[in-house]
């Protein structure tokens, strides 16, 4: 089936290239769009480094959620079936990418999530975020009564049924969450796979420890709206 | 005094908002509810026995506070009313962010087909 992988990029310039070339390597059947969230580094000189790579270049910063989208609309307009999300920091194992497109070829599932949680994988976490992912993980079991370990992994696979829904609605904040109790409640059938997770090698990430707390906060509130949220 | 100091500042407000409209620097839309509130500044300041009827009928003694309560529920509410906007504002900017990036992706995919021939 017609794949293609989104690699949302915000100044991502020592990462990118490899993260790529990664997927080129072990993939031939595929398609990568690099989006390029405004980054004020290289990360898009760095991303044309194969000339096969769709380069998708926002011309100013949106935040994971628009940039996500963006890549989404672009699946969406060009027919593909499935759509795979990695990160641009190289934390995603993309040997796993095969095992989440056979799920969802066979039609087993709408969406797979790649999990740190089901299996102990030695990934490492602060505190307070692990505490914040498994609160905000029991109000998901709550409130939709279906469970779902790694809330924020942005390692994801989908087919075009969500890949439509994605280019017509995405949330800006805090996607991962929102989105996978979005396709709960909309009675899609979501999968959760155990997948290996690097460290983050270079860069920062999006959520620094001390902003996790008022970040899982957040999510837990736009958990309960979702829930009252019209169908758009 | 002080009404007489309320009328000159609410013509001041009427002055400074047309001046705004006439250099087109606030739509015509946004400036009725000013003008509004200016001339009900006027009325009151010119008719005090109208907002101490009004107090009156509300229980409330002292008449300015009503003046007060009134002020601040509008205020609220256009606020709401300008973040809705701004909401809304800010998804028409993601979407023409989005759209702009996918023509860039377009043109520059057919530039290199015609560089390939």
């Amino acid at each position: 089936m017609k794949t293609i992988i989104i690699i949302p990029a915000y100044n991502e310039q020592e990462t990118i290239k490899k993260v790529v070339n990664n997927i080129y390597e072990q993939y031939n059947d595929v398609d990568v769009a690099v989006i390029n969230d405004g980054s004020t580094d290289n990360t898009l000189n760095e991303a044309k480094c194969n000339k096969k790579v769709i380069i998708i270049d926002l011309p100013c910063n949106l935040g994971i959620g628009g940039a996500m989208q963006t890549g989404y609309l672009y699946a969406y307009r060009n027919n593909y079936e499935i759509a795979i999300q990695v990160d641009a920091d190289g934390q995603h194992d993309i040997s796993y990418i095969k095992q989440m497109r056979n799920i969802i070829e066979h039609g087993q599932s709408n969406m797979v999530i790649g999990s740190r949680f089901i299996e102990n994988t030695g990934y490492k976490q602060t505190f307070a975020r692990m505490l914040g992912i498994k609160i905000n993980s029991m109000i998901i079991k709550v409130l939709t009564k279906r469970r779902i370990y790694d809330i924020t992994s942005g390692f994801r696979a989908v087919d075009r049924d969500i890949i439509k829904c994605f280019a017509k609605d995405y949330p800006y904040d805090y996607p991962e969450p929102a989105t996978n109790m979005q396709m709960i409640i909309k009675g899609k059938n979501i999968k959760e796979i155990p997948v290996k997770m690097y460290n983050r090698t270079a860069g920062v990430s999006s959520i620094s420890p001390l902003k996790s707390v008022k970040y899982m906060l957040k999510v837990t509130l736009s958990l309960f709206l979702m829930k009252i949220k019209k169908d758009v | 005094m002080i009404y007489i100091c309320t009328i000159i500042f609410a013509i001041i407000f009427i002055i400074f908002i047309l001046n705004l409209v006439r250099k087109n620097k606030l739509d015509e839309k946004y400036s009725i509810l000013w003008l509004f509130f200016s001339v009900i500044i006027i009325g009151v300041s010119i008719y005090p026995g109208i907002l101490e009827q009004i107090s009156k009928l509300f229980d409330v003694y002292y008449p300015p506070a009503l003046l007060l309560l009134f002020a601040i529920i509008i205020l609220g509410a256009y606020i709401v009313h300008i973040i809705l906007i701004i909401t809304n504002q800010n998804k028409m900017i993601i979407k023409l962010t989005q759209e702009i990036a996918l023509l860039k992706e377009e043109i520059m995919r057919k530039d290199n087909i015609k560089d390939e021939k």
